[in-house]
């Protein structure tokens, strides 16, 4: 048993840290490259919330229990307002060593060990920015999933985030060390009823994938309205291995999503992928970068999204190939298909590229329903309504065909049925 | 309504919808259960055109006359509609589905034919898939690829055919379906046209093509000639040859 009350003022050093980090940082504005087709001063005015720091000693120790249940799943773990509350693992996943535990409250002593090399500081540290810095200050609780050496965890682990009241910040973090050769994939989704006063919710998401491990992260937003959800996600791959991501935001009313994949040496790879569904008043803001650091490094990112009503969706994504990332591999392609008139999006790719052996390449096209594919579809027999529901899930399904394993087929349904709910009440 | 003709078209003109282009100029034509009819004409004299007012294109405006499909008014009904009652056309150029697997498209379209609260059977869907496939002679795995993207010309056209098998209709137009098959690929989508003429006799078939070849293995009952937005002639399948041999000269309009 880990001596838990040091463990515990060493995370609310951090958190006392990342508070001063929080305040002396300014709030960003649309002045700023990184934040321009967002105006935080009008769509969520931080002073409309409370932030308070507090310090966080022994919350409840969640249930924890053996996952009986034949499902095609390694674990479960529960958060209800960013606190774990339950955690469930398959006996025989537990047994080789792989840990699923809450960060806040872990009496392992080899997770806090990861957690003490890993949290809030070589990956994403509260210097990142000023969400980066709220939520390391305000966290109360969150994931770690460390997968040690050559363990293949063949089911994913799930998780699913909910929130009991509005009118509240709620911060939540996740870590995932995967050891060399190890394979994990984790699956959360962040589910709420609407919310009638502005509430936050904010996950900061630190992966590292040691040499030839890999790991697929999945992330499902389907927030009630009135939500701002900020994430902040970084991945450090390093030689040969793989991360893997795919970020779906469905909910909330207005969404901001910082992702960055650091491929640090060679044969790192990673798939960056992304999938928006925006109706009524949304607002979804992604912000990317894939940064290769070393030579025969690979990523390749897809984000698409359908924009109903008046929603708009933003995406500014970055390719860096540092001096020396010869024959790297960077690929960027953005598409948003605008259901209606009001709809907006702006699409901004971008290249930085300090070596010339490289094969690089970004696109990004903002299109409407094409009229002769609707016309096609009619000439079938599909209603108009069908013809659009049928055009919309294609182009978007297209990105979960690119998941690398047979494993997702519960997300793919999850998030095809939640499109088609939004389709239906569009 | 049991001796109606299958298309009974009278004085049709139709016009681009938001320009002053007439392209269909009062526009003859009757087609009888079962009977498979050719029309055959230069580039540009409205071919198209007319397949597509006949299936509801939304770029053409009808401005005269009447098109009756089993002595029922064609022009009010929405596009979707003329489909479920009966009505396909075949393509001349295709369009692509990214994301949508012909599978997933058919069974989507068979469910459209069905009532509220009606199921289709998929085991009888994958059945009559299956048989479809074979008739084309396609991989079943062609069915898992998505609706025409990235498909060859002669793939796309094969494409058109597989769902006019599946779908069934009562009256075909099959627009330049033989255009960019090669002569393996033409006997089969003709063998295939044919077996599902032989299948359902009540089918009307209206064949729109340059190439007399095509009605050498889908024979014709009559063969029409358009030119200029209308049929300025009508014959048996011998009129095919003879346009073969002499082009369209003779009937290129007067002005
Ligand atoms: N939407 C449109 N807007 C403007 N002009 C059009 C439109 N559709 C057709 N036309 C014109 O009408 C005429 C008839 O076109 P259509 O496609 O029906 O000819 P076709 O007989 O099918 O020719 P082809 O043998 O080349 O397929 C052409 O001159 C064409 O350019
Ligand atoms: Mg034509």
């Amino acid at each position: 048993m880990a001596d838990n009350s040091t463990y515990h003022s060493w995370l609310n050093e951090k958190r006392s840290h990342a508070w001063s980090v929080y305040q002396s940082t300014p709030t960003p504005t649309t002045k700023s490259e990184e934040w321009r087709y967002t105006d935080l001063a009008k769509l969520f005015p931080l002073e409309q919330i409370t932030l308070e720091m507090g310090l966080v000693d022994s919350t409840q120790r969640p249930n924890r229990e053996d996952l009986i249940e034949a499902t095609n799943t390694a674990g479960r773990i529960q958060l209800t307002d960013g606190l774990v509350t339950n955690i469930q693992v398959d006996p025989a996943v537990d047994s080789q060593g792989v840990g699923l535990d809450s960060i806040q409250n872990t009496t392992h002593e080899k997770y806090q060990e990861i957690i003490r090399t890993n949290l809030c500081s070589h990956v994403l540290p509260p210097e990142s920015g000023k969400f980066q810095a709220l939520n390391a200050a305000l966290w109360k609780d969150g994931v770690v999933i460390y997968v040690p050496k050559n363990v293949h965890v063949k089911m994913p682990i799930r998780g699913k985030h909910t929130l009991s009241t509005g009118n509240s910040a709620v911060c939540a973090r996740t870590l995932i060390i995967a050891e060399e050769g190890s394979h994990v994939s984790y699956v959360e989704e962040f589910h709420s009823d609407d919310f009638s006063n502005k509430s936050m919710v904010s996950s900061s998401v630190e992966v590292v994938a040691h040499r030839n491990a890999s790991v697929d992260f999945v992330s499902v937003q389907n927030l009630g309205r009135g939500i701002f959800f900020q994430v902040a996600q970084k991945s450090l791959v390093h030689r040969d291995a793989c991360v893997n991501t795919l970020n779906v935001n469905l909910g909330s009313s207005l969404s901001r999503l910082d992702l960055n994949t650091r491929l640090l040496e060679p044969g790192a790879n990673s798939k960056m992928l992304g999938l928006y569904f925006g109706d009524k008043d949304q607002h979804f803001d992604h912000n990317t970068s894939q940064d290769h650091l070393a030579p025969h490094t690979r990523s390749d990112l897809l984000y698409k999204g359908a924009l109903d009503g008046n929603s708009r969706a933003a995406f500014r994504g970055i390719i860096r190939v540092h001096s020396g990332a010869q024959q790297s591999d960077a690929y960027q392609t953005n598409r948003t298909l605008l259901l209606s008139e009001q709809a907006r999006a702006d699409s901004l790719p971008n290249l930085e590229i300090e070596a010339d052996d490289v094969k690089c390449s970004h696109g990004s096209t903002v299109g409407q329903l094409d009229p002769e594919t609707i016309f096609y579809l009619l000439s079938r027999g599909f209603s108009r309504q069908q013809a659009e529901r049928l055009i919309v899930l294609g182009f978007l399904g297209d990105v979960m065909t690119k998941l690398p394993h047979g494993a997702f087929r519960r997300v793919v349904k999850n998030v095809t049925d939640a499109v088609e709910q939004k389709l239906r009440h569009g | 309504m049991s001796n109606a003709p299958a298309l009974d078209i009278r004085g049709l003109s139709a016009k681009v919808a938001d320009e002053e282009i007439s392209i269909l100029k009062s526009l003859d034509l009757a087609l009888n259960p079962g009977e498979i009819h050719a029309i055959m004409g230069p580039n540009g004299s409205g071919k198209s055109t007319l397949a597509k007012v006949l299936a509801g294109h939304p770029s053409y405006q009808v401005t005269g006359g009447e098109a009756l499909y089993l002595g029922q008014s064609l022009l009010d009904m929405e596009p979707d509609e003329r489909a479920l009652a009966g009505i396909f056309m075949a393509f001349q150029y295709p369009v692509e589905i990214p994301g949508v697997s012909i599978a997933n498209f058919l069974r989507t379209a068979l469910q459209a034919r069905l009532g509220r609260g009606e199921e289709l059977d998929l085991f009888d869907f994958q059945d009559q898939l299956l048989e479809a496939m074979k008739l084309l002679e396609v991989e079943p795995s062609f069915a898992e690829r998505p609706v025409n993207d990235g498909f060859s010309g002669g793939e796309k056209k094969r494409n058109e055919i597989l769902q006019m098998a599946v779908l069934k209709p009562s009256l075909a137009i099959l627009d330049e379906t033989d255009s960019g098959l090669d002569i393996d690929a033409l006997q089969v989508v003709s063998n295939g046209v044919n077996t599902l003429h032989k299948e359902n006799p009540e089918m009307t078939i209206l064949l729109i093509t340059h190439y007399q070849r095509l009605l050498d293995y889908i024979k014709p009952d009559f063969v029409h000639v358009m030119v200029d937005g209308k049929i300025v002639r009508t014959g048996g399948p011998e009129l095919a040859l003879e346009l073969e041999k002499q082009g369209y000269v003779n009937w290129k309009p007067s002005s």
